[in-house]
């Protein structure tokens, strides 16, 4: 029970992660595992193929959409972009985890 | 609307797995040939950047196979389906019994259709107790 319910957090964590990381304009799975590092202050290390099962469930949800392009060397990859409905999701889910991190703080805090 | 283009895609992972399967594939090799080279960049040989870099992927066919397996998820939640076909049920058996309250008493008919009424109703009840 504990395990699922731990389970659950981790993959909630990597799907905003993944839609923050889309924020700022299309990446390809590797450019978001680098981005997530990046702006986690290389804090969050992602086993990185973990990523690509979450990058699948966000485009099944209709958060992220995917087309095939050219990469910055040339070869063919994969680019994400946030959806409308994902930008939407991205700010229910950063509302979702200031509550959650203000009330455990609160709750460590507590006498 | 956010979900005809994952039902369209989920209805040609079932059309066209082998070419899905070929499409995660290139995904993850391509994710691979990045990380290899960034391992070079930082010095290390080839062979140790491409080991290093299976290293730190994972288990690459098993996550092959996971993709593949999302792709051919349905994208429309289950609970809201299920929960349309209890209202239907629900009406269904409202409508059945409305009619046969309607019926005159002595008609071979009204008899039937108040059987019809309860079958459906119990069996509207039996899917719902089944689901909880």
């Amino acid at each position: 029970m504990v395990t699922k319910a731990k389970a659950g957090l981790l993959q909630g964590t990597l799907d905003m992660l993944i839609l923050k990381s889309l924020s700022a304009g299309p990446l390809h799975g590797y450019g978001i595992g680098q981005r997530i590092a990046q702006i986690s202050g290389d804090e969050l290390k992602i086993e990185e193929g973990s990523l690509y099962p979450g990058l699948y469930r966000l485009e099944r949800r209709g958060w992220i959409e995917s087309e095939w392009d050219v990469s910055a060397n040339n070869q063919r990859a994969k680019f994400y972009k946030l959806t409308r409905a994902g930008r939407k999701q991205l700010i229910v889910e950063e509302q979702n985890w200031e509550r959650l991190a203000s009330a455990t703080m609160r709750a460590l805090r507590a006498n | 609307m956010s979900l005809v283009k994952p039902t369209v895609d989920f209805i040609y992972a079932w059309q066209h797995p082998a070419e899905i399967a070929d499409e995660v594939e290139a995904e993850l090799r391509f994710h691979m040939q990045m990380r290899t080279s960034a391992n070079i960049e930082k010095g290390m040989t080839p062979e140790e950047a491409q080991l290093a870099a299976s290293d730190s992927f994972g288990d690459f066919d098993r996550i092959k196979t996971s993709c593949c397996e999302i792709k051919r998820v349905f994208p429309i939640d289950m609970k809201h389906i299920r929960m349309g076909l209890y209202i239907g049920l629900a009406c269904l058996a409202g409508g059945v019994a409305l009619i046969a309250v309607n019926l005159p008493h002595h008609s071979p008919f009204s008899v039937l259709w108040q059987l019809v009424a309860i079958a459906v109703l119990m069996r509207a009840f039996l899917i719902g107790r089944r689901k909880q």
